[in-house]
């Protein structure tokens, strides 16, 4: 007897899609935010960046040269009208897309009764929502 | 040599069978909407940028140079992923050791980098391969808690060790990713030993009760392949140190994710590539934010690899079901083994101040 194609799951197909959405979305800001940095509304000028980069300055001496110290937190949420803040909220709102889809996810095993697998998918979710959340000290 | 032969009507062949390949992949991009879109923005912004670019030069870089460091690290960024995505590692394994070993750039700075290099390929391709059932969901989230505490670990580790060491620090992580690459190259050589459908003899209590088994459907085959998988608690230890690498190094090791699943957990090697990506994916999503936070992820540089890593996901995916992926393990041996050795180079030049000046 031939076997049917077995079909995904759904916390599978609502975990993959939400990341897919969610890292083109973010893309878009990315594109948005790199075109105004380069017309020059920014909160840091680009030269600035490209060329400390570019000379091997460490992120601390970066940051001391333009802002007097690291940010040390989400410091694009405060300049989101600036190209530079733009494209590193895209970037975050990209990786951020993981965080909804693990806890969706698990959501649709808690109630489909796999306890195990939802409260995995929990647990992961609590983690990465750690390292957004800056939990952990660092520096 | 490109062999040329005439047709019939005396036309090239070549150039035909080449025009052919191209107008394929043109008609790839433009098959999936979101894809075209995307690429259509890209490249407008980025005439955008060059036309009324309002960059002021300064005395090391000057604004066209600027433009083209931009647009240079999109394309580099998309054939990487293309690379990436047909020798199923993580793009993170050829940019970090590149940028590494050949540019004066920070090395937290380029490991945060290639955190973003490593994660997109992976993100991007979760939903086709959550949709195929390739990606067992059981498996990622079972492996997933470990590899995202490793993770973790591994990035504030290399915070710590960049702030406390400096350049000897600096010369320590590039001995030692040197060495990783070596290993990581030999693995690629060799081929791991991987086995397309593993058969686990003796299935262990703890596998059983967690359900690590799956079916899917194997389009070569033409029928559904059912698959258990084995050994979850060493599986389970060992993604921890994976996560840590990954976290740490800026680059996720791909290659040792499906070898774990593949020869360890007796997964299908199809499904232990799909749930690699993915898991590299979470685990690279969760070390990140390390980077991000402390200031070393520069967006501005980060963004066009992100992109790139989008579009040639995207693509690499889709021409991964047509295109041979010996060739293109080959050329990964090489860049790796180029890389490592000037790796190692500057890593005993950095940590031991012992001077090497042929390479």
């Amino acid at each position: 007897m031939k076997e049917d194609k077995p079909k995904p799951p759904l916390a599978g197909l609502i975990y993959g899609g939400i990341i897919y959405w969610g890292v083109l979305g973010g893309s878009l800001i990315v594109i948005t935010g790199s075109v105004l940095s380069f017309l020059g509304d920014n909160f840091v000028p680009v030269s600035y960046w490209l060329s400390s980069i570019w000379s091997g300055e460490s992120p601390s001496q970066i940051w001391q040269g333009a802002t007097g110290s690291l940010p040390m937190g989400h410091w694009y949420l405060s300049h989101l009208a600036t190209g530079d803040g733009l494209t590193a909220m895209g970037i975050s709102l990209a990786v951020f897309s993981v965080v909804p889809a693990l806890f969706l996810a698990a959501a649709v095993l808690l109630r489909e009764r796999d306890w195990l697998y939802g409260s995995l998918a929990l647990i992961c979710g609590l983690i990465v929502l750690t390292g957004v959340l800056g939990l952990i000290p660092i520096g | 040599m490109i062999p040329i032969h005439k047709d019939k009507d005396g036309r090239d062949k070549v150039k035909k069978t080449k025009g052919r390949g191209n107008l394929r992949f043109w008609s790839l991009a433009m098959s999936i909407p979101e894809l075209s879109i995307l690429i259509m923005l890209i490249t407008g912004g980025y005439i955008v940028m060059a036309v009324f670019s309002k960059v002021q030069g300064t005395d090391v870089l000057s604004p066209l140079s600027m433009w083209l460091i931009i647009i240079g690290s999109f394309l580099l960024s998309t054939a990487i992923a293309i690379i990436a995505v047909i020798a199923g590692i993580g793009g993170g394994v050829i940019f970090t050791p590149i940028m590494l070993g050949f540019t004066s750039m920070d090395s937290l700075v380029i490991r945060a980098t290639g955190l973003v290099v490593a994660m997109f390929g992976g993100l991007i391709s979760s939903g086709p391969f959550m949709r195929a059932r390739l990606a067992n969901l059981k498996v990622v989230f079972y492996c997933g808690v470990p590899i995202t505490i490793g993770a973790l670990g591994g990035s504030v580790c290399a915070i710590y060790l960049h702030d406390a060491m400096g350049a000897v620090g600096d010369g320590i992580v590039r001995l030692s990713l040197g060495i990783l690459m070596l290993v990581i190259a030999w693995f690629l050589f060799t081929g791991g030993g991987k086995t397309e459908y593993p058969e686990p003899g003796h299935i262990d209590s703890l596998s059983l009760r967690l359900g690590l088994n799956g079916s899917y459907w194997e389009q070569s085959l033409g029928k559904v392949v059912h698959y258990q998988m084995v050994r979850a608690f060493l599986g389970g230890l060992i993604f921890i140190f994976l996560g840590f690498v990954g976290g740490f190094f800026g680059m996720g090791g791909g290659a040792f994710l499906t070898a774990t699943l593949n020869l360890i957990m007796m997964a299908p090697v199809k499904i232990a590539a799909a749930c690699s990506g993915v898991l590299l994916a979470i685990s690279d999503a969760t070390a990140i934010w390390t980077y991000i936070t402390y200031g070393a992820l520069i967006a501005i540089i980060g963004a066009p690899w992100m992109l790139g890593h989008v579009v040639g996901g995207i693509l690499g995916a889709h021409l991964l079901i047509r295109i041979r992926a010996g060739f293109v393990r080959k050329i990964l041996i090489f860049i790796l083994l180029i890389s490592s050795t000037k790796l190692i180079a500057r890593g005993i030049e950095g940590a031991f101040g012992i001077d090497i000046p042929v390479l």
